[in-house]
């Protein structure tokens, strides 16, 4: 993984954003961008630096903000990190850039709400179909 | 024929599949919210039941990620060991899966003998650790197993007999017609498929996808170790067949140099109940492929965020490719070239 | 006399109905052993059924996860009688670690009456065949 290239290149993108990359283990970088960068930066990462294996979508509710990382991988690992807010949350879905995102991001929905704007599937992947219930990973539900 | 709950809705016209809809969801059991409220120690033994299957390279990943967070050096005896069941893990879970594919293909006499075969791998897991599936070796920190000479020594016996029934095995897939009849040119997946979907693990590398985690990415001791990452090109169940068992002879290798270059030393450093806060993404190469763990700490004895990614669900995606135009009697040989694992896949 | 017959046919020959609910596979795996030459229950008359109406044992593993509640009640109702339900593993008994999960119900016990609980994370298949004899034993 050219790292520095990569970096350079997201910078290039977008001018407005400051690219950071954060080191964390295990190998990894993660680098925070706000969320209408998330579906160009995926772009960039598919088209010009063949950086294709997502590996996985997290989603998480840290309290203040619903916050989605992307973590790439080619044996070093590259993770984009984004926040939404916590009302309504939505992104652009990268699923017509990389089809193998499309578990991962109907897994996000179901769990945290978070809708995937142009994502055409829209099913829940492991709730059940008549689940009424908040979100199961929105952290003010409690647990029986 | 292994009974794991999972919906297939399949379209079918005369007697090729057209269209499939797959239904997950019935092992789900909320694990990553239940891991939110248990401390890190409890959540080693949760993690150890995402998959029986599988048990050992969850605990594994989960553990490296934790040790990490701690900035724990964990010794080498004990990376050694994690390794060693990592290994007597895929051979376990490859004859397994071998079997299950036979069965489904109508081949039940292979199934008894892998079965019966995979027991060797059993014996060496219980003699080592006291449990046939559930091993619990790892700890944060490292290990609680120790082995003696006379456990390596009857491991090294226990393991040349497993290589020369692997063989066998080996020889059935190359040689045997009849296998080759049901599983060549059924469920094929290309090498650009495999990337679209970010396939992992053996149904990768049998299209041609040069990956394993314990090459790219080195944990445990798989630094220290010298093995071969096996693929083939023809990205057929029949490769599948041939990726898994191939690996399952290089495990039998590697478990050998785990063995017999043991070093010394410790098993274990202590590990602090309240992690610092921090971010940790950890991988492991599973026997169904790349295991990702995403672990937040927030400074307490219990984690903001696990997040497991296993790697079942990044080729059950494949299937409604797969299952397109294939003949409706070969739809279980289909299901059961990926490897499902469910329970991995739902948690 | 004819009782006696009838008896004497169920215990020597019990077939058995698998069903997961929720299970992480340890236990699955284990009851597959049994058939498998090491432990070879079909020495004992037992076979593995696919279908409920040929079953006289019902052998659950796993927690009773919400979606699989329905079912499994579906395929016990399915069963003629006489019929038992043997909850194997630590998880079918009490929901076991995964407990307090939103998505788990608890045990088999929930839904189904069980005539026999085998513990064990995962039960072992020595334990299996124990509880297996014990329960024809009663028939």
């Amino acid at each position: 993984m050219h790292l520095e290239a990569i970096l350079e290149a997201l910078q290039e993108t977008f001018p407005a954003e400051k690219i950071e990359g954060q080191s964390l283990p295990i190998g990894e970088t993660f680098v925070a961008l706000s969320p209408d960068c998330i579906q160009p930066a995926a772009q960039v990462l598919v088209e010009r630096f063949d950086l294709r294996h997502l590996s996985a979508i997290t989603g998480q509710d840290t309290g203040s903000e619903i916050e989605l990382l992307y973590h790439f991988w080619d044996g070093q690992g590259l993770t984009l990190r984004t926040s939404l807010q916590r009302e309504e949350p939505h992104i652009a879905t990268v699923v017509n850039l990389i089809p193998g995102a499309a578990f991962y991001e109907r897994e996000v929905s179901e769990m945290l709400g978070v809708t995937f704007d142009g994502c055409p599937d829209r099913r829940s992947l492991l709730l059940p179909d008549d689940w009424n219930e908040e979100p199961p990973m929105i952290n003010d539900r409690v647990t029986e | 024929m292994l009974k794991e709950p999972l919906s297939f809705l399949l379209t079918v016209e005369g007697e090729r599949v057209v269209d499939s809809v797959l239904r997950l969801g019935y092992v789900h059991r909320g694990l990553e919210r239940l891991c939110q409220e248990r401390n890190y120690v409890q959540n080693l033994h949760l993690v150890e039941r995402v998959c029986g299957i599988c048990s050992h390279i969850h605990t594994t990943t989960y553990c490296q990620g934790v040790e990490a967070l701690l900035g724990l050096e964990v010794p080498l005896r004990a990376l050694y060991l994690r390794a060693l069941l990592c290994e007597l893990e895929r051979i376990h879970s490859h004859l397994l899966w071998l079997g299950v594919l036979a069965e489904n293909a109508g081949f039940t006499t292979i199934f008894m003998y892998a079965w019966r075969d995979r027991e060797i791998a059993l014996d060496i897991m219980d003699e080592l650790s006291g449990g046939r599936v559930a091993h619990a070796v790892n700890i944060l920190g490292g290990v609680r197993i120790d082995v003696g000479e006379a456990s390596v020594a009857s491991s090294l016996m226990r393991l040349d007999e497993l290589e020369r029934r692997i063989e066998v095995f080996l020889g059935v897939i190359q040689h045997e017609c009849t296998f080759r009849a049901r599983t060549r040119n059924v469920g094929h997946l290309s090498a650009e498929q495999v990337r679209r979907y970010c396939v992992v693990g053996p149904v990768a590398r049998a299209s041609g996808a040069d990956v394993d985690v314990r090459r790219d990415a080195p944990y445990a001791a798989y630094d220290r170790l010298r093995f071969k990452v096996i693929t083939s090109n023809e990205g057929d169940v029949w490769a599948r067949a041939l990726v898994r068992t191939l690996e399952a002879v290089e495990s039998v290798h590697l478990c050998r140099q785990l063995l017999t270059e043991l070093p010394d030393g410790p098993l274990s450093v202590r590990a602090p109940r309240r992690v610092p806060p921090g971010e940790v993404v950890s991988r492991g190469e599973a026997p169904r492929g790349e295991l990702v763990y995403y672990i937040r700490s927030d400074g307490s004895d219990k984690p903001a965020r696990i997040k497991i990614r296993t790697p079942t669900l990044a080729t059950l995606i494949t299937l409604p490719d797969q299952l397109r135009g294939v003949n409706t009697a070969d739809v279980p040989v289909v299901l059961a070239g990926v490897d499902l694992c469910i329970s991995c896949a739902d948690r | 006399m004819l009782d006696r017959i009838v008896r004497w046919a169920r215990r020597k020959s019990p077939w058995i109905l698998h069903f997961n609910t929720g299970s992480c596979n340890g236990c699955d795996i284990e009851i597959l052993d049994l058939l498998t030459p090491r432990y070879d229950v079909e020495r004992l008359g037992i076979v593995k059924e696919a279908s409920p109406r040929h079953a006289d044992i019902l052998i659950c593993t796993g927690p009773v996860t919400r979606q699989s509640r329905d079912r499994l009640r579906r395929i016990y109702e399915q069963m003629p009688a006489p019929k038992w339900v043997v909850a194997v593993g630590s998880c079918s008994c009490s929901g076991g670690v995964f407990r307090g999960a939103y998505n788990v119900l608890g045990g088999i016990d929930r839904v189904l009456p069980v005539d026999m609980y085998m513990p064990g994370c995962p039960c072992r298949p020595e334990a299996m065949i124990d509880g297996l004899a014990r329960l024809l034993e009663t028939i």
